[in-house]
């Protein structure tokens, strides 16, 4: 009798898994789809500057700005330029997540605490964070400590958002478990509350390293000597758009690939998450 | 002996939840609560199981006043509330932390081979049935070997054939250890198949309406005549709790009432 209740079940689980052959077929033809536009974009640009359509002054043909980084990278200018925005970035980022991370949690898990402290960051918020960079040049100077600072008050925001909200909507029920078994203060926090906050974590954490890449670049902006956001402007100065649009990719690659590491890094960590994408379009 | 003293619960928004509700059961008694909506069933049980204070009264298991959650107290709700994050296992050993962890594993494979999940030992919640969730749930409310078990409406989300079969697993599983088992239900069929007493509670505010013995041998035949009878003064009993007239020779003097005019 029992076995017959879940059998429906059970099957419904065998229905769900894919042949293994479509699946790698999948697996191989996601990312070659997403490839197809960017790429055959290129391709038609270069033919057509080839075919001397267009003079590619202000918009380089393809071969033109890998041209440009491979004599970037060879001079050793291109590493130097990747090392200092880099830096920057993980800087910033770090002190960023972790003022945004115990603040959050603070706001998250003390009424009292959101009372006093959440309608100050809200209002800070509210200002343009490109907006500080006069004040950060004048309290910190013109080097790093302003950079980094910029950076970091652009990361802070949506970690300290997404640690608060998450920790807000942990489900009351699943909350309430732990009080049946009469978890403590600390045990609630490691066995509740952490686990339960993760995936949005990770979603903040995402985005807070989106804006920090942002952020680099307006920080890069105001007076630097070397990062890929001076390259940018000495493209702009000089007039080498190959230069910039070098920069540019060089910027997408950096941001891609360091989203990726977050994403690898904490998938292990949320494999138990029913989410839609999981099952389908991945 | 769990003991429910004038029991009585009024919510900070003004809501009379529950007035002066008093019991005593004894170990390894079954008793059902069943009542309209708002009776406060639910209210009753989360005083029993230290969620919520009673506003008045008090609810003592072996002479300990209950105030929060007790070791000796397990509740069942009506979702099973698993944690997402842990296996079925891990799920099952939720309560057992405090054991070395060759012995929490010894405790939860037994739980597992009891419920019948043993092959789901590795399985995420997500990937269960509605029955098998809740089964994961009674394990892991079980396996700490609580004396008293709480049951808020367990398995009022599930379909007929899956509740059925859960009410006897259930059973079994009581004949165990012999819990203490108060089950909140709507549903007379579950209330008179589990329980020695069912409880009828009346709504606004709630309080104990009547008590019914069910002195049926178990396993108990759901098709029996006995059976029905006892289903029947349930229903009459709920019936005349939220005063409804009742055509039945329980209620002869309303009906002879209208006979006469």
């Amino acid at each position: 009798m029992t076995m017959s209740v879940e059998l429906p079940a059970l099957e419904r689980t065998d229905a769900m898994t894919p042949p293994a052959s479509s699946a790698r077929l999948r697996r191989y033809a996601r990312p070659a789809l997403g490839l197809l536009l960017p790429v055959g974009l290129a391709v038609i640009w270069e033919i057509w500057v080839a075919l001397g359509y267009s003079n590619g002054r202000l918009v380089p043909p393809p071969t033109r700005i890998f041209a440009t980084v491979m004599e970037l990278a060879k001079s050793g200018e291109l590493s130097r330029h990747i090392t200092a925005t880099v830096t920057r970035v993980a800087a910033g980022f770090g002190l960023g997540v972790a003022a945004g991370t115990i603040l959050g949690a603070i706001s998250g898990y003390w009424g009292l605490a959101r009372q006093l402290l959440d309608p100050t960051v809200q209002a800070l918020r509210a200002i343009p964070s490109i907006a500080w960079v006069p004040l950060f040049i004048l309290w910190l100077g013109i080097f790093e400590t302003s950079k980094i600072a910029l950076i970091a008050v652009g990361v802070f925001f949506p970690v300290y958002l997404g640690v608060m909200g998450a920790i807000l909507s942990v489900d009351r029920k699943i909350v309430e478990v732990g009080r049946t078994f009469r978890l403590s203060g600390p045990a609630m926090i490691r066995r509740i509350l952490l686990p339960a906050v993760l995936p949005a974590y990770v979603v903040a954490l995402r985005v807070g390293l989106g804006l920090g890449w942002m952020f680099v670049v307006a920080a890069e902006f105001m007076g630097a000597s070397e990062g890929l956001g001076y390259l940018l402007i000495d493209g702009q100065q000089l007039g080498k758009p190959a230069q910039i649009v070098a920069a540019i990719v060089i910027f997408a690659i950096l941001g891609k690939t360091t989203d990726w590491l977050i994403e690898i890094a904490t998938a292990p960590l949320l494999r138990w998450q029913d989410a839609f994408g999981r099952q389908g379009v991945r | 002996m769990l003991a429910l003293d004038r029991v009585g619960k009024t919510y900070p928004n003004g809501v009379h939840a529950l007035e002066r509700f008093s019991a005593d059961i004894r170990p390894g008694e079954i008793v059902a609560i069943i009542g309209g909506s708002g009776c406060g069933k639910s209210t009753l049980l989360r005083a029993v199981a230290g969620l919520d204070r009673a506003s008045t009264g008090t609810v003592t298991l072996d002479g300990a006043v209950i105030t929060a959650p007790h070791a000796k107290i397990g509740i069942i709700f009506q979702e099973p509330r698993l944690l997402p994050w842990l296996s079925v296992a891990d799920n099952i050993g939720f309560g057992l932390s405090e054991l070395p962890a060759g012995a929490r594993r010894e405790k939860v494979a037994r739980a597992l081979a009891r419920v019948g999940l043993a092959d789901k030992a590795k399985a995420w919640p997500r990937e269960l049935s509605g029955g098998q969730a809740q089964r994961v749930a009674i394990a892991r409310a079980l396996v700490p070997q609580p004396e008293v078990l709480l049951l808020d409406e367990p398995f009022s989300a599930l379909d007929a054939f899956t509740r059925r079969d859960l009410q006897d697993h259930l059973l079994d599983l009581w004949n165990d250890t012999r819990p203490t088992l108060i089950l909140v239900t709507h549903d007379v069929d579950e209330a008179v198949v589990l329980a020695d007493r069912v409880l009828v509670m009346r709504p606004r505010p709630g309080r104990l309406f009547e008590e019914i013995k069910i002195n049926l041998a178990r396993p108990r035949d759901r098709n029996s005549p006995l059976f029905d009878n006892f289903k029947r003064r349930v229903l009459t009993a709920l019936d005349r709790s939220l005063d409804r007239n009742v055509p039945d020779a329980d209620a002869k003097s309303t009906a002879g009432e209208a006979m006469w005019w």
